[in-house]
């Protein structure tokens, strides 16, 4: 059953709209010059595979996996990814 | 000087500082560099007749100098020419630990890999082709190290010095293979265009004959395209540097109108991309990942509903240990000191014949005032280790995660719980500690919260006053005033925030969670050792010094009869009259708060000296020995004193386990002389203002010399002020507060 507001999960969206157990390919890295070059520095990299791992008990930040190892973003930072969802046949 | 410098760079928890330790072991040091007033750690060693100098630089993810960190690290390479680098790289995430040594290599610098962590990434599945790995960086060495167990170390050292065997025979300048004839050995290919405008600009460079003093003039071309401020700054002031720069300025707009992006990233995304070739090339995944320790660890600790109770219990438990734990020790210390130690002196200074007045000095003077602080010591071992195993466990950065959304609301990220942690320990460690955030207002605000966290030089002073006036529940009055502190803390950081300091849209919060890893016992000896060196070390020059000029303001002008009219009242009882609202207005207390300036452990120190250092009527000192005892009576005394000290202690460990409660039959906490004199001054309630106000007042001269160090004299002399205001506001409202509500 699908309901109307779910988001398309087919179409590019911003990193902080995935939900944890979801995967997805880096499109664009945006925001400020010295923002996304810490982004890049860190392996935030356009083409990178992400993983969504775990939101931290206040809700915010997010704990991604990235290039094998973990990393926590703010949904604010993690909201200037652009990213594709991967599509898993079985998710989590 | 030493004859060879290795410096150590590498990411943060790549087993940087393992290695270091493991090359140098206890021979280290702080040292000062010429430029930029930074300590570095350094250690000496010295091999076949050759002594070396290991320097540890900042744990950093890149040389982009965007943090204070990067740039030390990279000035330190660029200014003081080390004559090798080894670069620790952690095996189990190797591509983004090959960024960094992609810079330091670009840089010209004869580099040594250390891969590190080869036995954790062959359990998870990950095979690395050394040779491989170091044909595709231009050979540069490769040694595969596991530091926490101590292999290959030896191999490390005996590579890195052939390495600069062979860079001095093959007569490429002193530390630098890339400003000659031949092109570096390891090259990043950016592209046509960006390639050209390096051609470019380097060429430039050399026509104007720059002087680089050995930096890499294909280096410094490309650090003038990305735009890297300091590096622009110090071209300019070059003679001849103002027409490179303006080659460089029209080349980047050659290069943004091409690539419609700026050029940094541009490289950057380059770097990236030749990094991921070889780190594709040589490393070699089995398995994907299974569920390792780190990942059930985390459940716990990052848990939705248990993780901040998790946090909270941590933190209680440390404080509690280190309270509990070393009280018994305290004790122990204590008796040793005013015992043995005390009448030992003063038999000795009679049989020398001393006068009256050196024996009172040696005495009065020096033993009960450093006597007084080394008591502490026990205390501030155990909790130099316990912050030395959550930093060195991996704690610290869950503790950031679980708390950042916390730290919001004081206008702050979760890394700043990290330095404010170790406020807890010292709060001068901690202003230096905030470099690791890129940011300068969130550096600033960490630093000015810092003081608010208890350091341990007030555990003394709260631990003495909370034992004389709140027996049983002592613990629970200091654990009280920790949380007063975190609660001003949060306040402050709320108005500050708001007001003089607010947050900067352009910062992002980017923390790496390393796994979970055992920390080795060498590193938590050397952590632990090295704070309490550093506490000792003060207590024997600084609290020292302070303790003879106290003794003399005490007793001079010469024939004073009571201390009101020595010196040292003259000048407390000058402003007394301020402190007497919060009901602490006399010039002992007023004294030992000016002393606690220099070091706040010294308002203990003082008390003690003024105290007990002279007869308090109606108090018997308990010090007096009986009879004195036989030398071998002591020596039986001090070790039956110690075990006894240590079952207490192992009492109160397992006494922390719920449910189980070994204290009951406890007797009442004996008072040792100072609590005797301190309950004849102040009642529970001034006892407590009191204390607020060491727990706010004027930060240590120490701190203070920190924050102007870092952030200028401005803000370090209205830390100053607005901390003692503050300080002098709460202690008023407890006491007069407290009488209204009877309590007086």
């Amino acid at each position: 059953m699908k309901r109307s507001h779910i988001i398309d999960m087919t179409k590019p969206m911003p990193l902080s709209h995935l939900k944890p157990g979801q995967r997805a390919t880096i499109l664009r890295v945006g925001g400020h010059r010295p923002v996304r070059r810490r982004f890049l520095e860190m392996g935030l990299v356009r083409g990178e595979t992400i993983f969504v791992k775990r939101v931290a008990p206040l809700g915010d930040p997010v704990e991604y996996v990235v290039k094998g190892y973990n990393l926590s973003l703010r949904r604010a930072d993690a909201g200037r990814i652009l990213v594709q969802p991967i599509h898993e046949e079985q998710s989590g | 000087m030493a004859d060879l410098t290795i410096a150590l760079a590498g990411n943060p928890n790549a087993g940087k500082s393992t290695i270091f330790n493991a090359l140098t072991g206890l021979r280290q040091h702080t040292g000062n560099w010429p430029g930029k007033t930074v300590e570095l750690k350094a250690g000496t060693r010295t091999i076949d007749g050759v002594s070396i100098q290991f320097v540890d630089l900042p744990g950093t993810y890149s040389l982009a100098a965007y943090s204070p960190d990067e740039i030390v690290a990279r000035d330190f390479i660029v200014k003081e020419h080390p004559n090798a680098v080894i670069c620790v790289m952690d095996s189990t995430n190797l591509e983004r630990n090959l960024y960094l040594g992609v810079q330091l290599l670009e840089m010209g610098v004869p580099m040594v890999i250390a891969l590190n962590m080869v036995d954790q990434a062959l359990a998870r599945g990950i095979e690395v082709d050394f040779g491989q790995l170091s044909r595709l960086l231009g050979n540069a060495p490769v040694v595969p190290t596991s530091a926490s167990r101590g292999e290959g170390i030896d191999r490390l050292l005996k590579v890195t010095i052939q390495t600069i065997k062979d860079v001095k025979e093959a007569g490429n300048g002193p530390a630098y293979n890339c400003h000659c004839e031949k092109p570096a050995a390891f090259q990043v290919n950016y592209g046509k265009e960006i390639e050209a405008a390096i051609g470019q600009l380097s060429s430039s460079a050399e026509a104007q004959q720059l002087p680089l003093n050995g930096t890499c003039s294909r280096w410094l071309a490309l650090k003038l395209l990305e735009g890297e401020d300091d590096v622009v700054e110090e071209v300019s002031a070059m003679p001849g540097g103002l027409t490179v720069i303006d080659k460089a300025h029209s080349e980047i707009k050659r290069l943004e109108s091409i690539y419609g992006d700026d050029v940094d990233i541009i490289t950057a995304d380059h770097r990236y991309g030749t990094v991921s070739g070889i780190s594709r090339q040589v490393c070699r995944q089995a398995t994907p990942d299974h569920k390792t320790l780190t990942e059930r660890i985390d459940r716990l600790t990052t848990h939705r509903l248990i993780g901040l109770p998790i946090f909270m219990l941590i933190m209680y438990l440390v404080f509690r240990i280190v309270i509990d734990v070393s009280t018994p020790y305290l004790d122990w210390v204590d008796s040793l000191i005013n015992g043995p130690v005390a009448s030992g002196l003063s038999s000795i200074l009679m049989a020398l014949g001393a006068s009256e007045w050196l024996h009172s000095l040696v005495i009065d003077g020096i033993v009960a005032g450093v006597g007084g602080i080394l008591t502490f010591v026990p205390g501030l071992i155990a909790l130099f280790l316990f912050l030395a195993i959550l930093e060195d466990s991996g704690y610290m950065a869950r503790a950031a995660f679980v708390m950042d959304r916390f730290m919001r609301y004081i206008g702050l990220h979760g890394k700043s719980v990290i330095p404010l942690m170790l406020g807890f320990g010292c709060a001068v460690p901690a202003v230096y500690a905030t470099r690791t955030i890129a940011n300068h207002r969130n550096r600033l605000l960490t630093a000015l919260l810092i003081p608010f966290m208890s350091c341990s030089a007030r555990l003394p002073v709260y631990v003495v006053f909370a034992l004389a006036f709140f027996g049983t529940r002592a613990s629970t009055v200091i654990w009280l005033l920790y949380v007063l502190g975190v609660v001003f803390a949060i306040l402050i950081g709320f108005i500050f925030s708001r007001t003089v300091l607010k947050p900067d849209e352009n910062s992002a919060f980017v923390l790496e969670l390393p796994p979970y890893r055992r920390p080795t016992m060498k590193s938590l000896a050397i952590h632990t050792w090295d704070n309490t060196r550093e506490f000792i070390k003060n207590a024997g020059t600084v609290i020292l010094a302070i303790s003879i000029i106290l003794w003399f303001l005490l007793n001079l002008p010469w024939g004073v009869t009571t201390q009101e009219e020595s010196y040292f009242g003259q000048v407390s009882t000058a402003i007394t009259p301020a402190l007497e609202p919060a009901g602490f207005g006399s010039y002992e207390t007023s004294g030992a708060l000016i002393t606690g300036l220099i070091a706040k452990e010294l308002v203990v120190s003082t008390l003690s000296q003024v105290y007990t250092g002279t007869e308090v009527e109606g108090v018997t000192p308990t010090t007096t020995e009986a009879p004195s005892p036989s030398f071998s009576d002591q020596v039986a005394s001090i070790v039956v004193g110690f075990l006894q000290a240590t079952a207490d202690a192992a009492r109160s460990l397992i006494s922390l386990i719920p449910g189980v409660n070994l204290l009951d039959e406890e007797g009442p906490i004996e008072d040792t002389s100072l609590s005797q004199a301190l309950q004849t001054r102040f009642s529970p309630l001034s006892a407590f203002a009191f204390l607020i106000f060491v727990l706010l007042y004027i930060p240590c001269m120490a701190t203070i010399g920190a924050i102007k160090e870092e952030f200028g004299g401005r803000w370090a002399a209205s830390a100053a002020i607005y901390q003692t205001a503050l300080a002098w506001l709460a202690a008023v409202l407890v006491f007069q507060g407290g009488r209204l509500l009877g309590f007086g």
